[in-house]
């Protein structure tokens, strides 16, 4: 039987380099709630605590034969408070839910229209640190705090399970499009009312948080270069042409984001897009990216194979098995389908093979298996 | 001024179309006649974003518009009942999940059609469905669904109402952006959307018989 001929690592980095590994990689983005389902664990023992997300990760590794990197890893709802992940109020399996309740996010208008001269001011890290941390959580600073230094401890654990394991997470830093950011907080329809009424102030702001998330995060991201990490993950989830008409797109995401992944990438710096909803309209700007810049993540609703014909050869493409199909679909179902990517969207290389957003938290075990079996052995043994 | 009306809700001018609806209203105009100029505003912008020309955006912002429209005009069309209404629809997000938006979006969209909705809210047991269901004795029930876990609460539902001999009555529909036509097959619905004006345009047919 052929064998690999790359590390998990190398394969890796070639897709991204847009060069054809010995195979396609793979890697299922996996947060807690879906390595609690397929450890055996409760909602409430992840959410609870990052170290059970860590223990969870390395069986459900071990136990299914791993994969190329990881992508997502062990944070607790208070933590992703602590950090501004979701700027949003939460209903917490274990706390505010049954133990077996999924996390979830309530869209909620937190942030107040007089709110966008405050972070135009002074910055939305320290008004989300200082005052809108507050309105969404019943944290003290102390938990904050404490909050934020479990997940170092939990994030030193995990980084010496990939390592033990001979992968790389495929990321160290992350943060959210501004335009994201304010879209949680002012909650979708109030956000959409700003952007049409009164566009000068979400502009002005994103500017600003533009410009902050570049001081906040480059540095951070060229020095995890020395774990061998050289990107960053970018999420948006809420400006593509589902939501929006290009105009808003062009005006308040498209240049913001431009010179975001041209600053990383003057660094060496790759950006992983987690982009959810269907891009398709507006796929052919990042065409305006410089060659191998970025990693386009799509989540299923976006056509994955349009993205690959217009993006060939020019930017790395990860997705996209849905999680409705891990959740539900048959076996075999799957299987054509990972074969089809590998076949339509992995043939020149600059592919990674994963889930269409999450795993999901009801992920059938049998389906989980059988996408990272394809990956690993159907073009090995073609 | 009912010209006016119907371009202010196409245009999304909230603050003109507000101001003519209270105008229109406080004059003594049929508050009728101005609830079917909004409807008329909200059928073009519907047939926009069919047609690709407007997005979700507007979408929701003509829905916001709809809506305060429709609470200046409340008072005066209490006065004016009973409208003749398209049918009813009970909505809901079952147990389990709290996302809203999508339902949200159909619910007010299926009012502007003169749909009466029923909207039972997020994380809903399917028990209190089947009791809405004997209640208001809807033609269509609609859950909608933004994470795979609530498709076991639907199908849930979908039984509990055949035992109760209720299926019948009425259509069923799934909305949402982890739905498909096997999430269909599977909860035993009889449509799948995760368009919110196809689901729209689904009632409306069923409504006229077609």
């Amino acid at each position: 039987m052929p064998k690999e001929t790359m590390t998990s690592k190398e394969r890796v980095a070639a897709a991204i380099r847009l060069e054809k590994p010995d195979r396609v990689p793979v890697a299922p983005l996996l947060p807690p709630e879906p390595i609690a389902h397929l450890a055996g664990m409760t909602q409430g023992q992840v959410a609870a605590d990052g170290m059970n997300t860590v223990e969870g990760f390395k069986k459900i590794f071990d136990e299914y034969g791993g994969w190329d990197v990881a992508y997502g890893g062990p944070i607790t709802p208070d933590q992703l408070q602590a950090i501004g992940m979701y700027p949003m109020k939460m209903r917490i399996p274990g706390k505010d839910t049954d133990d077996d309740d999924i996390f979830q996010l309530l869209e909620e208008e937190v942030m107040k229209p007089e709110d966008y001269e405050t972070i135009c001011d002074i910055g939305v890290e320290k008004f989300y640190k200082e005052d809108l941390l507050y309105r969404i959580s019943d944290m003290t600073p102390k938990d904050v705090e404490k909050a934020i230094e479990n997940l170092m401890l939990t994030g030193v654990l995990y980084l010496e399970a990939l390592n033990a394991r001979n992968i790389n997470s495929l990321f160290f830093v992350y943060d959210n499009h501004p335009f994201f950011t304010l879209s949680l907080m002012r909650s979708l329809i109030p956000f959409t009312e700003d952007l049409y009424y009164n566009p000068d102030i979400v502009e002005k702001a994103i500017q600003r948080m533009a410009d902050d998330l570049i001081v906040k995060n480059l540095q951070p991201a060229i020095d995890s270069k020395s774990m061998g990490i050289n990107a960053w993950l970018f999420i948006e989830e809420r400006a593509s042409a589902f939501h929006y008409p290009p105009e808003i797109f062009e005006r308040f995401w498209w240049p913001y984001t431009k010179k975001i992944v041209e600053t990383f990438w003057a660094e060496g710096i790759v950006t992983i897009f987690h982009l959810d909803t269907c891009w398709d309209k507006n796929l052919k700007y990042f065409k305006e990216l410089p060659r191998g810049s970025a990693v386009v993540g799509l989540d299923s609703t976006t056509d994955i194979f349009l993205a690959k014909e217009i993006l060939k050869d020019h930017l790395c493409i990860y997705g996209d098995v849905s999680a409705t199909m891990l959740a539900t679909a048959k076996t075999e179902d799957v299987e054509v389908y990972c074969k089809k990517l590998i076949d339509e969207v992995g043939k020149d290389g600059g592919f990674i093979l994963g889930s269409g957003c999450a795993v999901p938290p009801d992920c059938k075990p049998e389906n989980f298996r059988i996408m990272l079996e394809t990956v690993k052995g159907y073009e090995l043994n073609k | 001024m009912y010209e006016e009306l119907v371009n202010g809700i196409v245009d999304l001018k909230k603050d003109l179309v507000l101001k003519i609806v209270t105008d229109l209203s406080k004059k003594g105009d049929d508050p009728l006649k101005i609830l079917e100029e909004c409807r008329n505003g909200m059928t073009i912008v519907g047939d926009r974003f069919q047609k690709g020309d407007y997005y979700l955006a507007e979408l929701l912002l003509s829905g916001e518009i709809f809506k305060q429209a429709m609470i200046i005009l409340e008072p005066f069309l209490s006065k004016e009942r009973e409208q003749e209404k398209a049918g009813t629809v009970v909505l809901a997000t079952l147990k389990g999940d709290i996302h809203d938006l999508g339902k949200n979006i159909l619910g007010y969209l299926l009012k502007a059609q003169g749909f009466e909705i029923h909207d039972l809210g997020v994380d809903v047991l399917p028990e209190l469905v089947i009791q809405k269901v004997k209640e208001v004795k809807p033609d269509f029930v609609g859950f909608s669904a933004l994470i795979t876990p609530v498709f076991e609460k639907m199908k849930e539902a979908e039984e509990m109402l055949k035992n109760e001999d209720l299926r019948d009555g009425f259509k069923l529909m799934i909305g949402g952006g982890v739905t498909n036509d096997d999430t269909r097959e599977y909860v035993g619905a009889d449509f799948q959307t995760i368009d919110a004006m196809a689901g729209v345009a689904y009632c409306m047919k069923i409504a006229k018989g077609e």
